[in-house]
């Protein structure tokens, strides 16, 4: 127990030590996160910097203190709950955690400095929305570099904030929030550049940009629609559809830093439901598609479409993650992407070139991917069983274990029936929900190597309320994070969150938190020399732990 | 004032646009005096800002006046202060009042509050708002500093060397004390002069000097960003940002001396005093870089 000697002996000895203060004051002991630090990832196993943990996008942790056997008994350390409401969501945020310090963002522009020992606040911030109201409510992280956080908002600036008392060290506007423009992904944080890319509310052009992390002043743009006459162009005979033509970038990316390039999902071609073909004939480049580009210059260095003239909603935004495979006997440095179309593909991140599609949910969209990377698609009209418009997996992040080799993910089995978009057809939302019922949701764990199934771990589909109050997601919207000690984490539309093993899909533990883990991942690290599991659901951060053996 | 504590923490409220910054001054007095925050209006609460009449229509009422007089007393003069020229919670509405504050933004700050500072929204009826308007204005503005002395470059020099490690302007300086931006709009030159004269007279809050005891008998000193009967959270005087855990603690003790040191004579000369007060008036919020546009 606590307790002042005598107040007054303090007094003395705090005049004594006051001669000392300013120039204690004077002294920067902190010293900032450099790039290096953000390169080095998860080595220094109390720190995570970045959305997915490293630059690979692989949310796959080397803590192993908790373990298969003893993961059973985590319990909650604390529940820190935001007092904003949930805007129809509950939170999706991606806590980072540096020295002792967790930094949050909440719904509707707002965020906090919590003392990862206890959840209590350092510091808030809250950013007024300007006016109107915005079409978004979330937001799924901050980079960070040096003393500072950096934050998309939902009226699309991009801020710095000072880490120790969370005040605006610049404020930039990147785009017109009054266009549907909107920022709810972390930035990506790369050698000094903060980078980012919008929502853009299905009525605009997709970019992704670079801004200067010291001065707030941009470095490059890369619009994921083509300029008149640029390579891609051709595939929009509608200038003005391509002018306006989707390709949100609005999931973080990842990044190679030996070929220098950072790898970027991009959204669906806008508008998504092109009546008889009559807007936006084309491929529609470079909609629905990962983009490679340099990330000094934001040059584009290849691409790969996913989904060529996409009228089904598939975003491929989704974290592209980074990894160094042997396939077919080729050691490769590929990037792998489960996408909302229901294939799983393997590419080589120096080329774009497809190694590898394999479907990892039901689908009759395509019969395969073929070697020329185009899907061979199947007429509409013949198509039973066609991922819905939220997909067969959505942003909510996958991990990849590197030593099991394999790669998590969230599938759903919500395959409709297909109406083409033809004058007189019905409207393509309102196709069935599913082919014979209302499907499920399930944790997969694919071999990368050969896109087949190890194993998976399936979710009831819930009651038709669930349903529609979960539209995008059966079951089962967790971001996933792996460990090295053989740990799968995520959380359900029903509340629980909870541990897998990694070899064979065993669920270990759950907890009950009381809200859908809904689009949020989990953030792992070393505390006073034990393992921590944080997790957001609702309008909650809730610290897993186990019991605490060093006191009495 | 052991009311929530997460509205006692600092927050700012960028603003990027020049309409708003007028809001602000209106605004700017009833800010916490944690500092570095430029406050603007809750979004939700009290009536829209259409239904509100421009004119205070009780301006001049002398009932109305003693209403006024009588509700600030109770329900503003603890943060305020008895004569309104601030105290630990609350800014100098006079130095507002003196920056050109219409009735009608005075009475937004009172019917909305001030989102993540200590003012709440009030629940009063509208005739109560006004009433305390009409007290505001009776207050004694004049400045003494409409025409101040001292050298405000000189004052700047003088900050730089004195302040600046601790405290923060425009962007510059240290961030363990308060940022002082505005602090010409939320604090008369009087109460600064006895501040830096009698640096622990008062403490703001988000900043109590606080000294903890660690269990390997080390002494850590900072200020007090948070704190509950199990854990504290505190910035050190390194700036680090630090929780503790009570149970693992030997001792928490709550300063009555301040980080900030007393300026007397010896470190800071009446001359240069004049000087530095010249410069701290000059800070209104108004060098805060404006967004930069789209490129």
């Amino acid at each position: 127990m606590h307790m002042p000697i005598t107040r007054s002996v303090w007094v003395a000895l705090v005049a004594a030590l006051v001669g000392t203060v300013s120039l204690t004051g004077q002294q920067r002991t902190s010293r900032g996160i450099t790039s290096q630090d953000l390169l080095d990832g998860l080595k220094d196993p109390s720190r995570w910097l970045m959305y997915s943990g490293d630059y690979t996008g692989q949310r796959h942790s080397p803590l192993t203190q908790l373990t298969p056997e003893n993961v059973r008994r985590l319990i909650p350390q604390w529940i820190f709950q935001t007092d904003q409401p949930p805007g129809g969501r509950g939170l999706e945020g991606v806590p980072l955690v540096l020295d002792g310090v967790i930094y949050f963002t909440g719904n509707n522009n707002t965020a906090w400095a919590l003392d990862a020992r206890t959840g209590r606040p350092f510091w808030a911030y809250r950013r007024q929305f300007p006016s109107g109201r915005s079409t978004r409510a979330v937001n799924r992280g901050f980079g960070l570099l040096d003393d500072r956080l950096f934050l998309g908002t939902l009226d699309a600036h991009l801020m710095a904030l000072d880490m120790k008392t969370g005040s605006v060290i610049w404020d930039v506007v990147l785009a017109d929030h009054t266009k549907g423009y909107a920022f709810t992904s972390a930035p990506l944080v790369i050698n000094n550049k903060v980078i980012v890319g919008p929502g853009t509310g299905e009525r605009n052009r997709g970019f992704i940009a670079a801004y200067d992390a010291q001065t707030g002043k941009q470095v490059w743009r890369f619009w994921a629609t083509p300029e008149p006459g640029e390579p891609g162009s051709e595939t929009w005979p509608n200038a003005e559809a391509m002018a306006v033509g989707g390709g949100a970038a609005w999931v973080i990316g990842s990044y190679d830093r030996e070929l220098n390039l950072i790898y970027w999902g991009t959204g669906n071609a806008v508008p998504v439901y092109d009546l008889d073909d009559e807007v936006r004939k084309g491929d529609n480049l470079h909609t629905a598609s990962i983009v490679a580009l340099d990330a000094d210059t934001g040059k584009l260095r290849w691409y790969y479409q996913f989904t060529p003239h996409d009228t089904y909603d598939w975003d491929a935004a989704q974290v592209p993650v980074l990894a160094d495979l042997v396939v077919d006997g080729q050691p490769r440095k590929v990037v792998m992407q489960a996408n909302r179309n229901g294939f799983f593909y393997v590419l080589d991140r120096t080329n774009g070139k497809l190694l590898q599609a394999k479907p990892f949910v039901d689908s009759d969209w395509a019969r395969e991917i073929g070697p020329n990377g185009q899907p061979i698609v199947l007429e509409n009209g013949t198509a039973k069983c066609i991922p819905e418009s939220h997909g067969a997996t959505n942003f909510f992040p996958p991990s990849y274990d590197p030593t099991r080799g394999l790669f998590f993910v969230t599938a759903h089995e919500t395959c409709m029936m297909y109406n083409p978009l033809k004058t007189g057809g019905a409207d393509a939302r309102l196709g069935n929900w599913t082919v014979g019922g209302i499907g499920y949701a399930a944790l997969r764990a694919l071999d990368p190597k050969t896109g087949t199934l190890r194993w998976e771990f399936r979710f009831p589909p819930g009651d038709l309320a669930t349903k529609l109050r979960n539209a995008a997601g059966i079951g089962l919207s967790g971001g996933i994070t792996s460990t090295a000690s053989g740990l799968v984490f995520t959380g359900d539309n029903e509340g629980n969150f909870i541990a897998f093993d990694a070899d064979t899909g065993k669920n270990l533990w759950h907890y009950q938190v009381g809200a859908p883990v809904w689009g949020s991942a989990p953030t792992t690290f070393m505390l006073d020399g034990r393992q921590h599991v944080l997790i957001a659901a609702g309008v909650s951060l809730i610290d897993f732990a186990l019991p605490d053996t060093s006191r009495p | 004032m052991r009311i929530n504590k997460l509205s006692r923490l600092t927050r700012t409220m960028p603003l990027n646009r020049w309409l708003v910054l007028i809001w602000v001054l209106a605004v700017v007095g009833s800010a916490s005096m944690s500092g570095q925050n430029l406050p603007a209006p809750s979004p939700v609460s009290g009536p829209s800002t259409q239904a509100t009449p421009v004119k205070n229509p009780r301006a001049g009422d002398p009932q109305a006046i003693r209403t006024g007089t009588a509700l600030f007393r109770m329900r503003c003069a603890s943060c305020h202060g008895r004569d309104a020229t601030g105290a630990a919670a609350g800014s100098d509405l006079t130095a507002l009042l003196a920056s050109g504050v219409t009735d009608e933004d005075l009475f937004r700050v009172v019917r909305r509050g001030v989102s993540d500072t200590l003012l709440p929204h009030s629940f009063g009826p509208n005739e109560d708002v006004w009433a305390i308007v009409a007290y505001l204005r009776t207050l004694n503005t004049s400045r003494s500093d409409e025409n101040p002395p001292g050298s405000a470059e000189n004052g700047q020099r003088v900050f730089s060397a004195s302040c600046g490690s601790c405290h923060r302007v425009d962007g510059r300086g240290g961030v363990l004390g308060p940022d002082l931006s505005q602090i010409g709009s939320q604090r008369s030159r009087a109460a600064l002069a006895h501040k830096i004269r009698h640096a622990s007279a008062y403490f703001v809050f988000g900043y109590e000097p606080v000294t903890l005891g660690t269990g390997a008998g080390q002494r850590v000193r900072g200020v007090k960003k948070n704190e509950d009967a199990f854990s504290i959270q505190i910035m050190r005087t390194d700036e680090r940002l630090e929780g503790h855990v009570k149970a693992n603690l030997r001792d928490v003790i709550n300063d009555d001396t301040s980080v900030m040191p007393d300026f007397g004579r010896e470190q800071i000369s009446d001359r240069n005093l004049n000087d530095l007060l010249r410069y701290l008036t000059t800070l209104r919020g108004e060098n805060r870089k404006p967004s930069l546009k789209e490129d």
